[in-house]
């Protein structure tokens, strides 16, 4: 019944599958690995808690992931979450509430998106080197406006997001929604093709500035918003919060096929990619292993996931 | 005849070098005339010193980048080196010359361990060096914690505190590795051949260059850099604990971008990193002066590398 289109389109979709199968088998094991360990985990309470633990992880991921597919990288993740969650602790205190905080958020998102577009998509110069710069400012003016841990975020916005109901992960859909609208406009589509091949995109007709620039400014405000949400499980805001996650988004998006030189991977990658790890820290918790095994345990899983498909391919090929 | 092909490559990537030293020579001379004690000698040397730990760093930093790659477990390595070391002292090294071979052979062993998943395996270097990183800050903090390991040894203290004709010993270090990295790099043949991989992995390949073995020999490069690093900050702190090289990831880039060096391979000079270096410990030394404020300090370093990018040159091919 299905339309030569919509057949077209599956086929399209089920390719870019292609190089997931190892990702997607190790999650499915480590996820009955986990299930099996904690059938606790299948209740609903404790599956949003799950959710809410993943949730900042596959926010920076998907960040980083759209600054990826346009050839990008984006190093200054970690500081911009905690200049988000300073930000949403210090501005819900003003007069104008939640409302207030979310206003100053697109603000500050939209604003240093804009920033780093502007470096990189008009003025060229490489992502990685502006991104490591912007960290340092970032940094500093979240020590400034909140030298210590501190400032306030309404109990009521807690409890929404990061208390006993399933909000993260209705966010979670509502946000692969978006991605999957966005990525039916004429600048979404312009994504993959700008980090695939940005000459012949433009030949093509697709303004590639105006696409570099929004995907900073998308990945930057969902940045600032990770910050809220960081702010809202805590109750208060932290300068420094946010620093180990510029690696996991890296690592999240790396994990999930996404490359360094633009056009390759999806958005589905990186979302398992931070599930993956997400579900490991929460298996070796429970498993009673230190938290700094946790660090070796990544960084094996991380090196095997993306060595394993290069061995096998060089065994196939005979040199 | 070769010589003068090296030359006209070296002068090539030489004139954006030259930008980071005339800001450096414009700085210094700037602050010696508006700060009382900058532009004194024992200062000046000072801030040389504390740049030649970013300089060591940045040698393997260079070399990983102009060969095309990156290495983001310098800042890893030059911890291991700092903690390992007072852990392998033994009885009967006197001199603590074995203890610190043991170290560099560790940072060395690390890099290879790099370079075999890299050029061998062909693993991303970005993610090769990103789960090393991860993977020894695990086994750091399982093996030191939180505490502080101090470190008695004659030869450490030998670098950290002696002046040869009034030039420390660590500049005197710096200068000679330096020395050999830009021979190495622009005068050999395997040096040349690291500018080939960068600049065209796939012709460099199909013309017979072995990229494996380079490849392997560039990430050694740099964890053993790193591991000097390592040692001359440990000469300086006295002690070793989780965290110390951290500062030095972002900085070795820093001083390679500002040195010119094309972050996308195959163009640049450790001659700009030189510079780059001291450059950023002339920055953070004079922010320091006018506001000690951290968060300033973090403000005012990154807008300043912000500034600079014009001068460092451009990405011209997107």
């Amino acid at each position: 019944m299905l339309g030569q289109g919509a057949r077209l389109y599956w086929a399209i979709q089920w390719r870019r599958n292609e190089g997931l199968g190892a990702l997607f088998l190790v999650l499915v094991v480590f996820a009955v690995i986990y299930a099996f360990l904690f059938p606790g985990i299948l209740a609903v309470g404790a599956m949003a808690k799950f959710v809410q633990g993943w949730f900042p992880t596959a926010m920076v991921a998907a960040a980083e992931t759209i600054v990826m597919l346009t050839g990008g990288i984006d190093l200054s993740v970690g500081p911009m979450v905690s200049l988000g969650s300073v930000v949403a602790a210090s501005t819900m205190q003003g007069p104008l509430g939640i409302l207030g905080g979310v206003l100053a958020l697109l603000a500050l998102g939209t604003g240093v998106g804009a920033i780093v577009g502007a470096f990189v998509a008009i003025g060229r110069y490489p992502a990685i080197i502006v991104t490591l710069a912007l960290s340092f400012v970032l940094r500093g003016v979240a020590l400034l406006i909140m030298p210590r841990p501190g400032g306030f975020v309404p109990p009521s916005l807690s409890e929404f997001l990061a208390g006993s109901h399933p909000t993260a992960a209705f966010l979670l859909v509502l946000l692969v929604i978006l991605w999957k609208l966005y990525q039916a406009t004429p600048l979404g589509i312009g994504l993959i093709a700008v980090g695939d091949n940005a000459e012949g995109a433009y030949r093509s007709g697709v303004s590639v500035t105006t696409v570099r620039m929004s995907a900073y400014i998308l990945s930057a405000n969902l940045q600032a918003f990770t910050g809220l949400y960081v702010a809202a499980q805590t109750g208060s805001g932290d300068p420094l919060i946010g620093e180990p996650l510029t690696l996991s988004a890296i690592a999240a998006a790396v994990l999930g096929g996404v490359g360094f030189l633009g056009g390759q991977g999806a958005m589905r990658g990186a979302l398992a990619g931070s599930l993956l790890m997400s579900i490991l820290i929460n298996v070796m918790f429970f498993m009673g292993l230190p938290l700094v095994a946790q660090y070796v345990v990544q960084g094996l899983i991380i090196v095997a996931t993306v060595a394993l498909p290069l061995i096998r391919a060089s065994l196939r090929r005979p040199s | 005849m070769n010589a003068v092909l090296y030359l006209r490559r070296f002068a090539a990537s030489y004139s954006r070098s030259l930008v980071a030293y005339a800001i450096v020579a414009i700085l210094w001379i700037a602050a010696s005339l508006s700060i009382g004690g900058f532009g004194a000698y024992a200062h000046l040397r000072y801030i040389v010193e504390l740049a030649a730990v970013i300089g060591l760093v940045g040698i393997g930093q260079t070399v990983a980048v102009i060969g095309g790659g990156i290495d983001l477990s310098v800042a890893a390595v030059i911890t291991v080196t700092a903690i390992v070391l007072p852990l392998v002292s033994f009885d009967g090294d006197a001199s603590g010359l074995g203890a610190i071979a043991l170290a560099l052979l560790a940072a060395a062993g690390i890099g290879a361990v790099n370079g075999l998943g890299i050029g061998y395996l062909g693993l991303p270097p970005l993610i090769m060096t990103l789960a090393m990183a991860t993977i020894l800050q695990g086994l750091l903090i399982l093996i030191a914690g939180g505490s502080a390991i101090s470190v008695t040894n004659p030869a450490l203290d030998w670098i950290g505190s002696t002046h040869v004709l009034t030039i420390s010993v660590s500049i005197i270090l710096w200068a000679v590795v330096a020395g050999v990295c830009l021979f190495w790099l622009h005068g050999t043949r395997s040096g040349s051949l690291i500018f080939a991989i960068g600049a065209n992995p796939v012709a460099s390949r199909l013309s017979g260059v072995p990229i494996r073995r380079l490849t392997l020999l560039t990430y050694v490069i740099s964890g053993f850099c790193s591991g000097l690093a390592g040692l001359l900050l440990l000469s300086m702190n006295g002690q070793g604990y989780v965290g110390i090289g951290d500062p030095y990831l972002l900085s070795s880039i820093a001083a390679v971008v500002l040195g010119g060096t094309s972050i996308l391979g195959g163009q640049g000079t450790y001659f700009g990193t030189i510079a780059g270096a001291v450059l950023l410990v002339t920055m953070t030394a004079l922010i320091t002066v006018v506001n000690a404020s951290e968060g300033w300090r973090s403000v005012i370093l990154g807008c300043l590398i912000l500034a600079m990018l014009p001068l460092s040159g451009r990405d011209q091919s997107r």
